[in-house]
């Protein structure tokens, strides 16, 4: 057992990560080719206008939903919405954010892009704390959108091109389809004027979107309106990211690593419960933690991945630096 | 006492215009001081007029305090209700001056106003529908309160009433817990008090500097005279019922409110009011029970469905409550009595929000217009005004989703209240969905009630017994005279609608002796002088006394506001000629004879669909159209079908049409044609005619998925010419459900052998339900004579712009057309969904002699008609080249600022040098 416990906290988990990400990606891009198919209330941007794809976002079914009118969505309709609902918070309970940092393919494209970025040897951006602070309310609007628009619709207040106003704009559409060749959706739409604004956002918000993860760790993942779903349910949820604020040094490696710029991570050394809205739950900081058991993953309160100064000195690769010191 | 205190950001007291709402004490005496006033005159006026056209006591009564005032400020601000009630403002006066004795125990029991609330008004209420709500129902039951609780205030100390005899006093105390709002005190001040003001203030004798530390404001009904009395007492804003996520002591006479309340309001309204008004009412448990009954008992004047419907609720809800608490103290491994009464709590929103939503529906509706109109004749004005809403108005659907936020919020509760027990985590899991039982059972009976209504239908006419809602003509069957006989005699004799519903328009008259009876003038104009009989002895119904009295010597009061049967102008006839004009003074409009009235009624029928209906010559060509060729207007343009209203299987309504040789088009006035209606499955019925008058409609049914083909034949000779004419119409619904299966077989394009000539659209491979033709395609028709293919057929594509080709069949009776774009709007008026009509006419002429219904011929001339629509192409609205333009763009222009961002902060490092000089 404690073999067990060293193996995986001793664990390279960037490569591990990377298999996964990799994994997942065929899995959602490519599913349809494996007739793959996981229902379409997956909490992750696995985009249904992919015609392959093994698992639709939930949000194109909800809004899809949540466009009827709104006597029928609060009659019998409200049944298969519930259903939906419910299956996406099955699905999600169990992983909660890791879906993110491990699944969801919009990020690991992301994660793709910085690795390019690094490869060609140019730095990287960050916000600094009060932009921060600011553009992290975004994905709240986002999710706003996400609701109100098709409730919109089905009020007869909005035009039907606001059904899935989202997804109109959101650089999933554009993006993810290419991946099995299919690039219909790259189109501006003049056919209303509501129609030809969102396509156009779409479309340029796709164009930030590859400039903006290229310099900058998950661009996206800041104004994502899942991202912001998922926290409201965050509590809930099985796998936890917990921190022993006793144990914290305040050394800063954890921030250091997060891709997500999350302060409370080194900052916070009160609360247990250190998930954030931002955070992506890919562990790099469980990983840089040099303090034993500062901050860890649990299970149903078991620590299945926790920090240890052997797995820290492990994968900074500290005996070779010491060797190569002598 | 403290006469100055800094008061926190969240505290009410310290904003502007609340805090003067809440604080001000001569704001509040005068607002205490007319809602008595108002209440004793509303009362008053209850007794001196006692008829239905009181409208003040019950705007008062019913209209602006129950439920509206109360439902919506008991969740929000708390009970601000009690605050000013004119019976404890009263009774705080009325106890300073009496005998202050101690209540005695049996009396100390909240169960009695619950009690009195559920038992003395719900049960009656159910089982005698309106006998409270009537303005002196009213007026007697409030002053017997009034009575009541004047000699309880003045025999017993602190307001006893309040806490134990008044029917909606735990009622308050309990949902008053759900408010954002807290009436408490600040420590710092109230550690160091010895005098006390505030309880000696209060009269109820509370302790507001205990209410933050028990964490319950107990009895506390807002009235603020403590907060008069010292400056720390607060009144803040709080997270909604924060109150219910920690311990306080409870009561247990709340929980049964909430349950008791929540089984007869909601869900009796559920079941008597909601499931009560479809078509299954019959087979519900409550119907059954009280038919059964009926046989044994004799109910009197009692509802006994509604009774029944009652006592079912209450039983469900109570043992829904009971079983599923039962089942979570089991789990808990705690005894019943500590779980059931401490998780009960959660069942507070469930009632209460969703009433919110009811009230403010019917707010919308009708109470709007009930408060402004009672309250102007309450104050001798006359005042009318509009409804802010009509039923079924798409907005008001919204109020819908404060059911939704009930539930969550009672589950939300439930959870909070159930992390305070000391119990391991895997139990509460496993018992949380068993003490949620009564959340889940609230939601099931409204799913249920939706389901019901849907699959079943509402039953028609289901609002007239909800007490004066109904329509101003109809009245109560057993008021009705019938003069008819026989089966059908309930209902009009020329288009069969219900005499009854509409009695006060309707009219008589005489047929060889017999009686015909009329729903309005109209029906009686149309048979008098549209169809020409010979019916005589004119009668029509009094308003007045609802007795049939002579036509030709009543008065009518024409174009009054009050709706017409039948009309867009409504005539409603009096013997009298006083009643007549009292009437046109009311409801405007004039007073004519009968003679003008008919005159009036006739020009219903001088319509330009009437102008426009004929019947088609034997060589005219007919067509189906899926708009009335008589409205002046286009509808609004289309967009998506769902399909009629909620639980009807949708139906589809074609005019078929021909143009005459004038070039002018007709509607047809009678069909005379043969009509089929090949369906979905492949079976072919046979259609009908509408029975309105004018532009004669052909109507199907679409109960699934697939291809619905209508055929229009007519075969008719003219000179040695046998015209065979078949108008076809095939249209394709679509419900857009998941499990709709595309068989090809039955998808396919399919003629029928009732129809010599036919125009097919061959499908195209791939084809699937979403199937749409778009401008540039190719299209191929097939046109086959007395089931088989046919060469040299003319077939004709014309749009609806002007364009037409015609070309001829090839051997295998095919023709192809490309659809030609013929849509050019200004682009910022593009309409993707755009239909561009077209007719397809086919014709081919056979030489050969024969004989049809006795008369020679020498040649037969078959047409076919077939219309349809196509969508402009995408490649009209949909551009790569600006998509990707719009995308490069971005991302150049951002490349480029972040570049020259990074490239303006990396500056040189400059050196300074300073001279040694200076």
């Amino acid at each position: 057992m404690q073999k067990i416990k060293d193996f995986i906290n001793n664990a390279d988990i960037s490569r591990f990560r990377f298999w996964l990400q990799l994994f997942f990606f065929i899995i959602f891009i490519y599913g349809g080719y494996f007739s793959i198919n996981l229902g379409n209330s997956i909490p992750i941007f696995s985009c249904g206008y992919d015609r392959e794809v093994g698992g639709m976002c939930y949000f194109l079914p909800l809004q899809h939903q949540l466009a009827r009118p709104l006597d029928v969505l609060f009659s019998v309709a409200s049944i298969s919405v519930l259903i939906g609902f419910i299956t996406f918070l099955v699905w999600f309970i169990v992983f909660n954010k890791a879906w993110c940092g491990y699944a969801c393919p919009l990020g690991t494209m992301q994660d793709w892009l910085t690795s390019l970025r690094k490869r060609m040897g140019i730095r990287y951006s960050t916000y600094t704390q009060p932009q921060f602070q600011k553009l992290k309310k975004i994905k709240y609007l986002m999710l706003a959108l996400v609701i109100l628009a098709p409730m919109g619709v089905g009020m007869g207040l909005l035009g039907g091109e606001w059904r899935t106003a989202f997804c109109e704009i959101c650089p999933g559409r554009m993006i993810t389809p290419l991946f099995v060749g299919d690039t219909s959706q790259w189109s501006l739409n003049f056919s209303t004027k509501s129609a030809m604004i969102l396509t156009s956002l779409g479309l340029i918000i796709t164009g930030l979107f590859f400039v903006g993860s290229f310099i900058k760790k998950r661009f996206f993942c800041f104004f994502c309106p899942m991202s912001a779903m998922h926290y409201i349910f965050s509590d809930a949820a099985l796998i936890k990211l917990k921190k022993d604020g006793d144990k914290c040094t305040k050394c800063g490696d954890c921030y250091n690593v997060c891709d997500m710029q999350i302060k409370d991570i080194a900052d916070d050394i009160t609360s247990k419960n250190i998930l954030r809205d931002d955070c992506i739950l890919c562990m790099k900081c469980v990983a840089a933690c040099p303090e034993d058991d500062a901050l860890h993953v649990d299970i149903l309160n078991m620590k299945v991945f926790t920090s240890t100064k052997g797995g820290f000195t492990k994968r900074m690769q500290m005996d070779k630096w010491e060797k190569k010191d002598d | 006492m403290v006469d100055f205190m800094k008061r926190d950001k969240d505290d009410i007291y310290s904003k502007p215009i609340l805090g003067f709402l809440f604080k001000n004490q001569k704001f509040l005496m005068a607002l205490k001081i007319v809602v008595l006033a108002l209440f004793v005159y509303a009362l008053y006026f209850g007794f001196t007029h006692t008829g239905k056209d009181n409208l003040f006591t019950r705007a008062v009564f019913w209209g602006v305090f129950w439920s509206l005032f109360m439902v919506i400020t008991l969740p929000t601000f708390g009970r601000i209700f009690c605050g000013i009630c004119p019976h404890g403002f009263m009774g705080k006066y009325i106890t300073k001056f009496g005998l202050k004795k101690t209540m005695p125990n049996w009396m100390q029991n909240r169960y009695i106003g619950v009690f009195l609330l559920v038992i003395g008004w719900w049960a009656i209420y159910y089982m005698f529908p309106g006998l409270f709500r009537t303005p002196l129902g009213t007026a007697i039951m409030f002053t017997v309160l009034t009575l009541v609780s004047f000699v309880i205030y003045f025999i017993y100390k602190d307001m006893s009433y309040c806490k134990y005899i008044c029917p909606i006093g735990t009622l308050t105390r309990a949902y008053g817990k759900l408010s954002f709002t807290w009436l408490g005190t600040y420590k710092s001040a109230c550690d160091e008090c010895k005098t006390f003001e505030c309880a000696t203030a209060c009269p109820y004798h509370l302790k507001p500097f205990t209410f933050d530390k028990k964490n319950s404001m107990s009895d506390c009904t807002l009235c603020m005279d403590c907060s008069d009395a010292c400056e720390a007492v607060s009144f803040k804003y709080k997270k909604p019922s924060f109150s219910l996520w920690s311990k306080f002591k409870i009561v247990k006479a709340e929980i049964w409110a909430f349950i008791l309340i929540l089984a007869s309001i909601p869900i009796t309204m559920s079941f008597h009011h909601g499931i009560g008004r479809s078509n299954a009412a019959g087979d519900m448990i409550w119907s059954t029970t009280a038919e059964t009954l009926k046989g044994y008992i004799s109910f009197g004047s009692i509802d006994p469905i509604g009774l029944f419907a009652f006592l079912y609720a209450v039983l469900f809800t109570v043992l829904a409550a009971v079983i599923g608490m039962f089942v979570a103290s089991k789990i808990l491994k705690k005894d019943f009595s500590s779980t059931f009464y401490d998780l009960g709590y959660s069942y507070a929103p469930l009632f209460i929000l969703g009433s919110i939503a009811h009230s403010l529906e019917t707010f919308f509706m009708r109470g709007y217009k009930q408060i402004v109109e009672g309250f102007a004749q309450g104050f001798g004005l006359t005042v009318e005004v509009a409804s802010l809403a009509k039923r079924g108005d798409s907005w008001l659907h919204m109020f819908g989703l404060l059911k939704w936020v009930a539930i969550t919020w009672a589950l939300i509760i439930l959870y909070k209240r159930m992390k305070l027990l000391d119990v391991t985590k895997m139990r509460k899991i496993l018992a949380y969905p068993f003490a949620a039982s009564l959340i889940i059972f609230f939601l099931s009976v409204n799913i249920y009630r939706g389901y019901i209504i849907d699959t079943y239908g509402r039953a028609s006419g289901g609002h007239g017994n909800h007490g004066g809602a109904g329509m101003f003509q109809t009245v109560p069957n057993d008021k009705a005279t019938l003069l008819q006989s026989g089966k059908n005699k309930t209902s009009c004799i020329a288009c069969g609608m219900k005499l009854p519903m509409f009695y006060k328009t309707n009219h008589a008259a005489h047929l060889g002796g017999k009686d015909r009876q009329y729903c309005s003038i109209h029906c009686l104009a149309e048979e008098k002088n549209v169809k020409k009989m010979p019916i005589k002895d004119f009668k029509v119904v009094d308003v007045k006394t609802l007795k049939f009295i002579d036509a030709s010597s009543a008065f009518y009061v024409v174009g009054s506001k009050k709706k017409a049967t039948m009309s867009e102008v409504s005539k409603y006839a009096f013997a009298n000629k006083k009643d007549a004009i009292v009437f046109s003074k009311r409801y405007k409009g004039k007073v004519v004879d009968f003679e003008t009235a008919l005159k009036i009624a006739m020009k219903d029928f001088d319509t330009a669909e009437n102008r426009m209906a004929n019947n088609p010559l034997p060589a005219d060509i007919v067509y189906f159209v899926d708009k009335n060729p008589a409205a002046k207007k286009k509808r609004g343009g289309g967009g998506h079908m769902h399909g009629g209203s909620r639980g009807q299987v949708p139906t589809k309504k074609v005019w078929p049409i021909f143009k005459d040789d004038s070039n002018k088009l007709n509607c047809i006035k009678d069909i005379s044609a043969d009509l089929y209606l090949l369906d979905f499955n492949l079976k072919v019925t046979k259609a009908r005619q509408g029975r309105k008058l004018g532009c004669k409609t052909v109507s199907f049914k679409m109960p699934d998925n697939g291809y619905y083909n209508l055929f229009y034949s007519d075969k008719m000779v003219d000179e040695g010419i046998l015209y065979n004419t078949v108008a076809k119409y095939e249209y394709r619904r679509f419900n857009h459900s998941n499990d709709a299966v595309y068989d090809e077989q039955k998808m396919s394009e399919h003629s029928i052998k009732e129809v010599p000539f036919d125009i097919l659209r061959i499908r195209e491979k791939g084809e699937t339900f979403f199937h749409r033709l778009y401008s540039g395609e190719k299209m191929r028709i097939k046109v086959i004579l007395d089931g088989k293919p046919i060469k040299g057929a003319d077939l004709t594509l014309s749009t609806k712009t002007g364009w037409s080709k015609t070309i001829k069949t090839n051997k295998d009776g095919i023709a192809a057309f490309t659809l030609l774009k013929d849509y050019f709007p200004q682009w910022n008026k593009f309409d993707r969904r755009h239909k561009s009509e077209f007719l397809l006419t086919a014709s081919y002429t056979k030489d050969i002699k024969g004989k049809y219904d006795d008369e020679e011929y020498e040649k037969i001339i078959y047409t076919a008609t077939y219309p349809s629509v196509y969508y402009p192409e995408v490649s009209g609205y949909k551009s790569y080249a600006y998509g990707l333009l719009a995308a490069t763009t971005a991302m150049i222009i951002s490349g480029f600022v972040i570049y020259w961002y990074r490239k303006r902060r990396e500056k040189p490092f400059q050196e300074v040098r300073f001279d040694a000089k200076d």
